[in-house]
C-alpha cells in the first residue's frame, strides 16, 4: 500500500459505492451474486460502475446463491485470490452457510457481502431477515455485522484482509440497506483495528526455524532410515508448493499428500506416493506404515487420514509438523518437533540449513521399498470389464488433459477416483470439498475458476447424484458461454453411501438407489443449452467421444454410464487403522483383511 | 482439571457470542462465565471457568486465539493469581437468630445490606468460603435465593496480562 491519498478520497458517495470502490481497490475482477430487496443498492452500484469502467467487474448470476458462493470459492481456490459473493437477506444469506462453512473447513478466502433489513427492522421479524452475525458466527472465520456506516470502508478492507491472511478463510459482512444508501465522504484508506488478530498474524510471520531448530530436526533425518513427507493442503494455501518441491528434491524424501494437498508435488515427480488416507493408494499408505520418521507440512491429521490417531504412522519414531495454526499442532496425534510459521520461509530454511551443514543421507534402500510398493501395490481396477468402469474413463480424460487441467468435483466415488486417477502437475489443479464433503460443489466451483482462469481446460468431473444439488447451475454455463466441460459419471445412486451399505449394513440399499429415476441428463444439459451433450454407454466408444468432449470449443456436457457396482478401493475403514485396509480385488495387499464393520460410534 | 482462563475482547457486535458459541459447539463445558468492560472502553474482559484434561484446555486456549475479536488469552490457572467470586443471598432469618447470623456475615468480610422484609446479604471471597458462609447460614434461617456472579481471576504478576502465546 502506498503513501499517496487515494484518487477518489474526500469524494462523496453512497455506502453501496464505498463498498464497489473498496472491491475495485482489493483487485476483484468478477463477483458473484443473486439480487434481492436488501442487496438492491450494492447492485445498483455495480452496475453503474461496469457502465462507467465498460463492464470491468462483471456480476455472475447463479440459478442459487450456494450456487454464487461456491463460484466465489472456486475462482479463490484456483488463483488463490479473495472470491466475491454478494447476495440479499433472509434467504440469500443463508442460502450460503453452506459454502461458508466449506471454506472455512478447506481454509479457502472468500468474502460473502449480504444485504441486511435496514438498522431500524432488525430484530423485528421483518421481511427477509435472518440472524446473520449468530448464523455466520459459528462457521465463518469473521462476520461483520455493520451497523455505523462511517466504518464501512474500513470494515470491507479489513473483511478481505482477515480473508486472505494467517489460515485463510471465509468472511461475511452483513450490511443493512440502510447503510448501503448512506452518503458521506470516501475516506480512501484505514482498516479496523483488530489488535489480537494482527498482533498473532505478526508473531507467526515472524516466526523464523532457529538454527537449533533446524539441527534438531535435521538430527532426527541423520537418524531416520525411511522419512516421509506428509503434505496437506497448508501446502497450496501457504503459496509452498515450490519450497516444497526444492526440500523434497535436496534431501530426496518421498511424499504422500492429502486429499487437499493434491498437487503440492507434480503427482508424476519421482518422489511423490500420491495420497493417502481413507481411500488413498495403497502404496502411499504402506509408505505411511513403514516410514520411521514423518514430516507432516500444513496437514492436520484429520479422520479421513488418521482414522486411528494411535495406530497413524505406527512406525515412526519421530514425528514433526509445520503448520501456521497454533491449535493444530498437537490436535489429534502428538508430535516430537513443531514449528508454527510461514511454510515457504520454513521449508527454504529447512533447506538451506541442510546444504549449509553439508547434510548428507543416502536413502536409497528407501527409495527402493517405495518404487517396489508403487509397482506392487499400484492402482488397478477390473479392466477387462465389458462396461464401463469410471476408472477407465477418467485414465482415458488424463491422457489427454495431461495433469494440466482443472478438475472440480462433488463428494463421493467419483470424487475419490478423480483424485486417485488424475494428474496434477501444480497446485490449484485440483478443487474439492475435503472437509465439509458438501456434495453440489462441483458445477458452481467450476464456473468460478474458468472465471479466474480463463485459459485453462476446467472439467466438472461430478457424479450423478452430486451434480442434483445444483443442477441449476448448468443454465450459468452456457448464459456466459464458459467452455466448462462437465462429465457425470452416472453409477444410478449415492455410489459411496451404496458401497458403505454393501460393506457395513449388509446391503440394504437405504434410500441411495437411483436407478429407476426418471431424469435424462443429456436432455436436461440439452434444455440449458449445452450444444455438446452427449451419453456414452459403450467402452469402445469412450477414446472417442472422450477426445470430442475435451476438444469441444464451447460448454460441454457429458454422461457416462458406468458399472454401478464399482468400488472405491482402497479403503480405510472409518475409525481404522491402516493395517486393516482393504484393497479390493484388483489391487495387491500385504496382507488379507477381513472386512470388520468399524465400532458404530466411528461410523461416520 | 479446572481452570480459570481470562480472555481480553474487543467489544463488537456479536464478539462475546462468538467465544461462547465456539466453546459450546467444540464440546467443552462452561462452569462459570463473568463478562464486563475494563478500563478501556473498547476491550471487555471474559472469566472463563471450565474443567477439561491438559490437551482440552490447550485447545480451547489456541481455539480461542483464532477469534479475530479476541485480544489475548490468559490460563490463570498456569501462573499465581487471585480467584474471587461475589454473591448476594436473600434469606429469611428467624427473629432469635438475627445476632448470630449478623456475626456470621461480620466475621466473612460480609455486609448485610438489607433486612426487611427479608435479609439481603452481600459476600465477596473465594468460592470455597462463600459456600462455607451459605452452609452456615442456612442454620439460622431459610435461605431464599442465592445469586453468585462467578469468578474473577486476576494474576498477581506486577505487569499487565500477558499477550496471548
Amino acid at each position: 500500500m502506498g503513501s499517496a491519498p487515494h484518487p477518489r478520497a474526500g469524494e462523496m458517495m453512497t455506502g453501496a459505492e464505498m463498498i464497489v470502490q473498496v472491491l475495485v481497490d482489493e483487485g476483484v475482477d468478477t463477483v458473484f451474486g443473486y439480487s434481492g430487496g436488501a442487496i438492491l443498492p450494492l447492485y445498483d452500484a455495480v452496475f453503474c460502475h461496469n457502465e462507467a469502467t465498460a463492464g470491468s467487474m462483471p456480476l455472475i448470476v447463479p440459478a442459487n446463491e450456494q450456487g454464487a458462493a461456491f463460484m466465489a470459492a472456486g475462482y479463490a481456490r484456483a488463483s488463490g485470490r479473495v472470491g466475491v459473493a454478494l447476495v440479499t437477506s433472509g434467504p440469500g444469506a443463508t442460502n450460503t452457510v453452506t459454502p461458508v462453512r466449506d471454506s472455512m473447513a478447506d481454509s479457502v478466502p472468500i468474502v460473502v457481502i449480504c444485504g441486511q433489513v435496514p438498522t431500524s427492522a432488525i430484530g423485528t421479524d421483518a421481511f427477509q431477515e435472518a440472524p446473520v452475525p449468530s448464523i455466520m458466527g459459528a462457521v465463518a472465520k469473521h462476520v461483520f455485522l455493520v451497523t455505523d456506516p462511517t466504518r464501512l470502508e474500513a470494515t470491507v478492507r479489513t473483511a478481505f484482509e482477515i480473508a486472505r491472511t494467517g489460515r485463510p478463510g471465509p468472511v461475511v459482512l452483513d450490511i443493512p440497506k440502510d447503510v448501503q444508501n448512506w452518503r458521506g465522504a470516501f475516506n480512501g484508506s484505514g482498516h479496523l483495528p483488530i489488535p489480537g488478530y494482527r498482533q498473532r498474524l505478526n508473531r507467526v510471520g515472524a516466526n523464523k526455524l532457529s538454527e537449533s531448530a533446524c539441527a534438531a530436526l535435521l538430527a532426527a533425518l541423520e537418524r531416520a532410515e525411511r522419512p516421509l513427507i506428509y503434505a496437506g493442503g497448508g501446502v497450496i494455501n501457504g503459496g509452498a508448493a515450490e519450497a516444497l518441491r526444492d526440500l523434497v528434491h535436496a534431501l530426496r524424501i518421498p511424499v504422500v499428500t492429502t486429499l487437499m494437498g493434491i498437487g503440492a508435488i507434480d503427482t508424476s515427480d519421482e518422489m511423490a506416493m500420491r495420497m493417502l488416507g481413507m481411500h488413498g493408494a495403497a502404496f502411499a499408505n504402506y509408505a505411511v506404515e513403514d516410514c520411521d520418521l514423518l514430516l507432516a507440512i500444513g496437514a492436520r491429521f484429520d479422520d479421513r487420514v488418521a482414522g486411528n490417531p494411535a495406530k497413524f504412522a505406527v512406525n515412526a519414531k519421530f514425528i514433526a509438523q509445520f503448520d501456521i495454526d497454533v491449535s493444530e499442532v498437537n490436535k489429534v496425534k502428538h508430535v516430537h518437533w513443531s514449528h508454527l510459521g510461514s511454510l515457504p520461509e520454513a521449508l527454504t530454511a529447512l533447506r538451506e540449513g541442510a546444504r549449509r551443514a553439508g547434510f548428507r543421507r543416502d536413502w536409497s534402500a528407501w527409495h527402493r521399498h517405495c518404487d517396489h510398493l508403487r509397482r506392487t501395490y499400484a492402482m488397478n481396477y477390473d479392466r477387462a470389464s465389458t462396461r464401463i468402469q469410471p476408472h477407465y474413463l477418467l485414465e482415458e480424460i488424463n491422457r489427454l488433459t495431461r495433469g494440466e487441467a482443472i478438475i472440480s468435483t462433488g463428494v463421493g466415488q467419483h470424487q475419490m477416483w478423480a483424485a486417485q486417477y488424475f494428474d496434477f502437475r501444480s497446485p490449484r489443479l485440483w478443487l474439492t470439498s475435503g472437509s465439509m464433503g458438501t456434495m453440489g460443489f462441483g458445477l458452481p466451483a467450476a464456473i468460478g475458476a474458468q472465471f479466474a482462469m480463463r485459459d485453462r481446460v476446467v472439467i466438472d468431473v461430478d457424479g450423478d447424484a452430486s451434480i442434483r444439488m445444483n443442477i441449476g447451475e448448468l443454465e450459468t454455463v452456457t448464459t456466459y458461454g464458459l467452455p466448462v466441460k462437465v462429465v457425470v459419471i452416472n453409477n444410478c445412486g449415492d455410489g459411496m453411501v451404496k458401497q458403505w451399505q454393501k460393506l457395513f449394513f449388509k446391503g440394504r440399499l437405504s434410500a441411495s438407489d437411483k436407478s429407476l429415476h426418471k431424469k435424462d441428463f443429456v436432455k436436461a444439459a440439452m434444455a440449458d443449452g449445452f450444444e455438446f451433450s452427449v451419453r456414452l454407454e459403450s467402452k469402445a466408444d469412450v477414446p472417442r467421444v472422450v477426445e470430442e468432449f475435451i476438444r469441444f470449443p464451447g460448454p460441454a456436457f457429458l454422461e457416462v454410464v458406468v458399472d454401478p457396482d464399482a468400488g472405491v478401493y482402497p479403503m480405510v475403514g472409518p475409525g481404522q487403522s491402516y493395517d486393516e485396509m482393504i484393497t479390493g480385488e484388483f489391487i495387491a495387499s500385504r496382507k488379507s483383511v477381513e472386512v470388520v464393520p468399524p465400532g458404530e460410534s466411528e461410523m461416520f | 482439571m479446572r481452570h480459570l482462563i481470562a480472555i481480553l475482547l474487543q467489544n463488537e457486535a456479536g464478539a462475546l457470542t462468538r467465544v461462547t458459541g465456539l466453546i459450546s459447539s467444540r464440546g467443552y463445558n462452561i462452569e462459570s462465565l463473568s463478562v464486563a468492560p475494563t478500563n478501556d472502553p473498547s476491550i471487555s474482559r471474559i472469566t472463563l471457568v471450565t474443567t477439561g484434561s491438559d490437551a482440552v484446555i490447550a485447545q480451547i486456549n489456541s481455539q480461542l486465539q483464532k477469534l479475530v475479536d479476541v485480544v489475548t488469552v490468559e490460563d490463570m490457572t498456569t501462573g499465581d493469581h487471585l480467584a474471587r467470586e461475589l454473591a448476594l443471598l436473600k434469606l429469611q432469618v428467624a427473629a432469635d437468630q438475627q445476632d448470630a447470623a449478623a456475626q456470621v456475615v461480620h466475621r466473612s468480610g460480609g455486609k448485610v445490606l438489607s433486612t426487611e422484609p427479608a435479609w439481603i446479604v452481600e459476600i465477596a471471597g473465594t468460592e470455597d468460603m462463600i459456600a462455607e458462609v451459605i452452609a452456615t447460614l442456612s442454620a439460622f434461617g431459610e435461605i431464599v435465593e442465592v445469586v453468585r456472579g462467578g469468578v474473577l481471576g486476576i494474576s498477581r504478576t506486577g505487569r499487565r496480562a500477558p499477550t496471548a502465546r
